[in-house]
C-alpha cells in the first residue's frame, strides 16, 4: 500500500489530499494538510475518485483513438497512427482552403492541468496559427 | 481572487453576492463560518436561503436578475451617507466622479420594486460593509452567468475601492472560480486574446517574444469566442472543432442550438476520457489518461499553484494529452517534443514572468505557490495589490458604473416561471466523472429535481417527487419536483448535470456583451404535471437506458 499526494479534482478551491493505492488500483482518498484545506476534505474529494477503476456506471472509458469516415458513418476503432494521420489531414486541408482561423480549439479547465493546456494553446498559436483558443470559463 | 481563500477567516466582514459556496465550494463555506466564529459580519445576498444565508446577520434576498440595482444602492448608499474612504479614493482611483453621476439616481428606496429589497435592510448592509476595518467581497455564477456580468463586477469592485478594501490581508475581492483548474487554463492563455500569463496577442513586443521562443510567426489578431461559434459555423468561416477535455452537448446553452453547430461542422475532434455525450458526435476521438494517471500543476482559484501526481497505471492505449498535441503538431508539420512536465512548465516560467519564480521544487508535496512569483527567491503573493497599485495602464484603481439592465427572457402569461441554473454537492460539471462513482451516484440520480417553493407547487398543481414536463422556448424536458421553502416563489431551479433533466436544453444563449457568459441564471419557463406517474417513471428509465446503451455501443467502436 502507497500513499500518493496529489490535489483534488473537483472545484477551484484546490484541497491537497492523499491517494491510498494497492496493487495499482486507488482504494481511498483522505484529506492532507493542504494550504486550503487545512485536514478537510467534501463529499466528491472522499469518494469522487472510483471512476478511475472503470465502473461503468455512467458511460465507458476511453481506450482506443477512433475516426468516424464519413459524416453518418460509425465510430471505429483505430491505430493512434492512423487517427493522428486521418486528423492532421483533414486540419492541414481546412488550413490550405479557408486559412487557419477556420479552426476553433477549447482547453480542458478539469482533470488535464497546466502543462497539458499550454501545449494545446501553443499547438493552435504555432502549429495551426490561430488565436481561436477558448475554454468554458464563460460557461 | 484579489486574496487567498485561507484569508476568508481574518476579515471582518464578507459580503457573499450570488455564491453558494456550501453547494460549490464545501470546503470555502468552512472558511466562511471560520470567520464568522472569528467575528465577522456576515451579509449574504442571494434569492435563495442557502448555507451561508442561516449563519448570516443580514440576508438580503434580493429578486433574480437585479444585482447591478442591487449593488448601485449599496453604491448611493456609501456615498450619500459619506461612507466612504476619500484618501484612499483620491490617491489611488479613478473614475469616482463619473460613477457616481450614474449611481446617484439609484437610491434604495427608488429600486425597491427592482431588487425585492426594503430599502432600510440595504442601508444597514451598506452601513455594516463600510464599518469592517477590512472587509471581502466573495461572488459566484449568480453573478457572472447573467447577460450583464462584466458590469456587476465592475460595481462590486468599486465598492471595495470607494472603502479602500484593497491591498492589505483579509481585504479585497474574489469570484470563487468553479472548476478545479478554470484559473489554470486562464493562466496558460486559453483565451483569445492573451498567450500565457496574461501578455496580449495584439501586444507587438509579448507577441514577438513567443514568436522568437517558438520560432514560428504568430496571428496578431484575436481570435474568436467559444460562444461566437454557432455563427461562425453557420456563416461557414469555421469548419473544424478541436474539443479538449469538455462536453458541450452537456454544459452549453441552448443545446439543441449547440447540436446543430457540431453537425454542420466538417471535422469534431473529442480529446476525453469518457464517450461523453459530444464524444458520441465526434470525427475523431483521441483517448487521454486522466486525473490519478498523469502529474502537473493546477492553479486554485486564488491563483495557487499545486502538484498533483500519478498515482494508478492508465488503461493501455491512452496517453498523455500533452503527448497527443505534440503527435499532432508534428503532423502538422510544426515538431513540438517535451520529457515530461517539468519540461513544460520550465517553458512556462521562461515566458511569463508572473510566474517565473514557481518552480517544481517550491510545490514539492503540499506546498502551493501563489502567482505573481517573479523570481526563485520570491515567495508568491496572497494577497494582490499591495502598496494600492493596480494592474491597470495607470496603475490606479478603476470606477466604472452601468446602468440596470433587466434579463432578457422575462416571464409572461405562456412560460410564467424564471428558471435559474444551480449546483448541488455530490455531482461535477457534466457528471462524466462523478457519476461514474458510486457513492456519489447513489445519492443523486436522473432525471434531477426542479426546486420550486411549496405555494407555487400548489399553484401549479404538482407535488413533491412528482416527474413533470418543464420548457421553454427552446425545449422541453423531464425533472423531478422537489418541493424547498428556501428558494423564492415565482422562480424554479435545476442543477445542470442531468442528461435526461438536461436543463441546458431550455437555457438561452444570450451573452454578456463582455465576457460572452450566457444567460444560464435566468430564461421563462413553464411546469406542467404528468398525470400517469407510472408511465412517467417508466420513460425515464428508458430513455436513461437508452441514451446509456448507444454510449455504450458507441465506445466499442
Amino acid at each position: 500500500m502507497k500513499k500518493i499526494t496529489t490535489v483534488c479534482p473537483y472545484c477551484g478551491t484546490g484541497c491537497k489530499m492523499n491517494l491510498v493505492v494497492e496493487n495499482d488500483k486507488v482504494i481511498s482518498a483522505e484529506p492532507a494538510m493542504g494550504r486550503t484545506n487545512e485536514g478537510n476534505l467534501c463529499l466528491k474529494g472522499y469518494y469522487g475518485w472510483d471512476f478511475l477503476n472503470d465502473t461503468n456506471l455512467l458511460t465507458p472509458r476511453l481506450k482506443s483513438p477512433m475516426i468516424r469516415r464519413e459524416k453518418g458513418g460509425k465510430l471505429e476503432n483505430v491505430s493512434w497512427d492512423e487517427a493522428i494521420s486521418f486528423a492532421s489531414e483533414k486540419l492541414k486541408r481546412i488550413k490550405a482552403e479557408n486559412g487557419p482561423d477556420a479552426i476553433m480549439t477549447t482547453g480542458s479547465a478539469r482533470g488535464p492541468g497546466n502543462e497539458a493546456n499550454f501545449v494545446m494553446q501553443k499547438f493552435a498559436r504555432a502549429a495551426i496559427g490561430t488565436n481561436n483558443v477558448d475554454h468554458c470559463a464563460r460557461v | 481572487m484579489s486574496n487567498a481563500i485561507t484569508e476568508i477567516q481574518d476579515t471582518k466582514c464578507l459580503l457573499v453576492f450570488g455564491y453558494n459556496a456550501a453547494d460549490s465550494h464545501p470546503v470555502v463555506a468552512r472558511h466562511i463560518n471560520k470567520a464568522r466564529a472569528n467575528g465577522a459580519k456576515v451579509i449574504v445576498v442571494d434569492p435563495r436561503k442557502i448555507e451561508s444565508a442561516r449563519v448570516a446577520d443580514q440576508w438580503l434576498a434580493l429578486k433574480n436578475g437585479s444585482n447591478m440595482a442591487v449593488v448601485n444602492a449599496l453604491a448611493n448608499v456609501l456615498i450619500t451617507e459619506n461612507l466612504v474612504d476619500q484618501n484612499f479614493i483620491n490617491n489611488y482611483t479613478e473614475g469616482f466622479e463619473e460613477f457616481k453621476a450614474v449611481v446617484e439616481k439609484y437610491t434604495p428606496e427608488s429600486v425597491e420594486k427592482i431588487t425585492g429589497l426594503k430599502a432600510e435592510d440595504v442601508r444597514m448592509a451598506a452601513r455594516t460593509y463600510a464599518a469592517a476595518p477590512n472587509a471581502m467581497i466573495l461572488w459566484g455564477m449568480g453573478v457572472t452567468q447573467y447577460g450583464q456580468a462584466t458590469d456587476v463586477v465592475r460595481g462590486l469592485a468599486a465598492l471595495a475601492l470607494m472603502t479602500g478594501n484593497f491591498g492589505k490581508r483579509g481585504a479585497g475581492c474574489g469570484p470563487v472560480r468553479g472548476q478545479n483548474n478554470v484559473q489554470g487554463t486562464c493562466d496558460m492563455g486559453m483565451l483569445p486574446d492573451v498567450y500565457p500569463g496574461y501578455q496580449k496577442v495584439t501586444d507587438d513586443a509579448a507577441r514577438e517574444k513567443f514568436e522568437k521562443h517558438w520560432g514560428v510567426k504568430l496571428s496578431p489578431d484575436e481570435g474568436y469566442k467559444i460562444t461566437d461559434l454557432g455563427h461562425k459555423v453557420k456563416d461557414g468561416s469555421c469548419r473544424a472543432y478541436y474539443i479538449f477535455g469538455e462536453d458541450p452537448a452537456q454544459t452549453e446553452a441552448d443545446l439543441a442550438h449547440l447540436r446543430k453547430t457540431l453537425q454542420a461542422m466538417e471535422l469534431v475532434i473529442v480529446q476525453d476520457i469518457f464517450m461523453t455525450q459530444t464524444a458520441e458526435m465526434a470525427d475523431v476521438i483521441f483517448p487521454a489518461t486522466s486525473w490519478g494517471e498523469h502529474e502537473g500543476v493546477y492553479s486554485s482559484a486564488d491563483r495557487g499553484f499545486q502538484r498533483f501526481s500519478k498515482a494508478v497505471t492508465p488503461p493501455p492505449g491512452v496517453k498523455t494529452d500533452w503527448e497527443i498535441f505534440c503527435l499532432m503538431s508534428q503532423a502538422m508539420g510544426y515538431p513540438m517534443s517535451y520529457e515530461n512536465t517539468k519540461e513544460i512548465w520550465d517553458e512556462i516560467r521562461e515566458l511569463c514572468p508572473l510566474y517565473a519564480g514557481a518552480t517544481y521544487e517550491k510545490m514539492e508535496g503540499l506546498k502551493s505557490v501563489q502567482w505573481p512569483c517573479p523570481t526563485e527567491d520570491h515567495p508568491g503573493t496572497s494577497f494582490l495589490f499591495e502598496g494600492n497599485t493596480f494592474s491597470t495602464p495607470s496603475g490606479k484603481g478603476q470606477f466604472i458604473a452601468a446602468e440596470w439592465r433587466a434579463p432578457m427572457e422575462l416571464p409572461d402569461g405562456d412560460y410564467p416561471l424564471v428558471l435559474s441554473t444551480v449546483r448541488e454537492v455530490g455531482h461535477y460539471s457534466c457528471r462524466s466523472m462523478t457519476g461514474n462513482c458510486s457513492a456519489l451516484q447513489t445519492l443523486a440520480d436522473e432525471p434531477g429535481y426542479i426546486q420550486m417553493h411549496p405555494s407555487d407547487c400548489e399553484k401549479y398543481g404538482v407535488k413533491d417527487q412528482q416527474l413533470v414536463w418543464i420548457s421553454s422556448r427552446r425545449g422541453k424536458v423531464i425533472s423531478r419536483i422537489s418541493a424547498n421553502e428556501r428558494v423564492n416563489k415565482d422562480v424554479v431551479y435545476m442543477t445542470y448535470q442531468w442528461w435526461i433533466g438536461a436543463c441546458n436544453e431550455l437555457t438561452i444563449e444570450h451573452v454578456d456583451p463582455v465576457s460572452a457568459t450566457p444567460e444560464y441564471k435566468y430564461c421563462a419557463v413553464k411546469v406542467e404535471g404528468i398525470e400517469d406517474q407510472a408511465w412517467a417513471e417508466n420513460y425515464v428509465q428508458t430513455e436513461y437506458s437508452n441514451l446509456k446503451s448507444k454510449l455504450r455501443t458507441a465506445a466499442r467502436g
